[in-house]
């Protein structure tokens, strides 16, 4: 049977985020926003969503004068991310 | 790129993202071996030369130009780092403690020979040895725990030659041990992405 992919998961910039954050500590806004080819404000709407639900946790520090944005990645997040591979597996090779 | 996509889309995405993000991270990941290495043989080098010229062990001194060099460039890496795009991973910190705790003991050790002599060449080219073989196996880089191997072994013959020229072998072994293997990781960092 096919398992039900988490919406919030299920989306190209939100998992494109989620998978970077799953290979490191932590990451800024600009190494996001260039790895994932999108804009400062797509950006900045999806992290919130991702933050709203617990999955990254988000940092507001200074570089300099420049404010520096960074995210990291939380247990709940981890454990979404890896029910959602699993869900997706499902899809890939279902029983 | 906020649109819903496929299963398929979604694993190819997935391993894009981690592919990339791994390759980013060997991007000059060799600097602090060159900054080390090569601070390490020029102190050697000028020792050499010192001793050389007038015999005076004093001269053993100038192996502090090694964190007169090293302590600064070191600031001037981790600086640079900070002012581009910013990522840390889990393998960072453990090396980042790794060194640490071996440049730290590093230091202790080198001041203890003005209480007691001892070989201190054989010393450090083993703790060094040592970092540099835990480094390889954390990233699982073959050539740098072949290097740390080298440094490891270099001990045998810092124990057993002295004389002025055992400085020479000391830069040697950090020629093979850290800035052949920095050049070489900061190669494969570049040619990743070109």
């Amino acid at each position: 049977m096919f398992k039900e992919l988490d919406p919030l998961l299920h989306s190209e910039l939100r998992l494109a985020v989620m998978s970077i954050l799953i290979s490191v500590e932590e990451a800024d806004f600009v190494y996001l926003k260039e790895e994932t080819k999108s804009t400062s404000g797509n950006l900045s709407v999806q992290i919130d969503k991702l933050e709203k639900a617990g999955y990254i946790e988000v940092a507001k520090t200074f570089r300099g004068k420049m404010p520096r944005t960074i995210c990291k990645i939380t247990q709940t997040g981890i454990e979404a991310f890896e029910k959602y591979v699993e869900a997706l597996k499902s899809y890939i090779h279902p029983k | 790129m906020d649109k819903k996509f496929t299963e398929k889309d979604s694993l190819e995405l997935i391993s894009q993202m981690i592919r990339n993000t791994q390759q980013k991270l060997e991007q000059g990941s060799g600097n602090y071996f060159l900054l080390w290495g090569y601070a390490t043989i020029v102190a050697a080098i000028a020792v050499t030369i010192a001793l050389s010229q007038t015999n005076n062990y004093n001269y053993y001194m100038l192996y502090f130009i090694i964190p007169a060099i090293g302590l600064p460039g070191l600031f001037l890496l981790k600086k640079k780092e900070k002012s581009e795009k910013y990522i840390s991973t889990y393998i960072d910190r453990i090396i980042g403690n790794v060194w640490t705790v071996f440049g730290t003991v590093a230091f202790l050790v080198s001041l203890a020979i003005f209480f007691k002599l001892f070989p201190i060449l054989a010393v450090m080219a083993l703790l060094m040895g040592m970092g540099i073989t835990i480094t390889g196996l954390i990233i699982k880089t073959n050539f740098l725990i072949v290097a740390g191997i080298i440094s490891i072994a270099g001990t045998i013959p810092l124990l057993l030659i002295h004389g002025h020229y055992s400085n020479l072998i000391f830069a040697g072994i950090f020629l093979l041990s850290m800035v052949v293997p920095g050049h070489i990781l900061n190669t494969k960092g570049k040619k990743r992405h070109v």
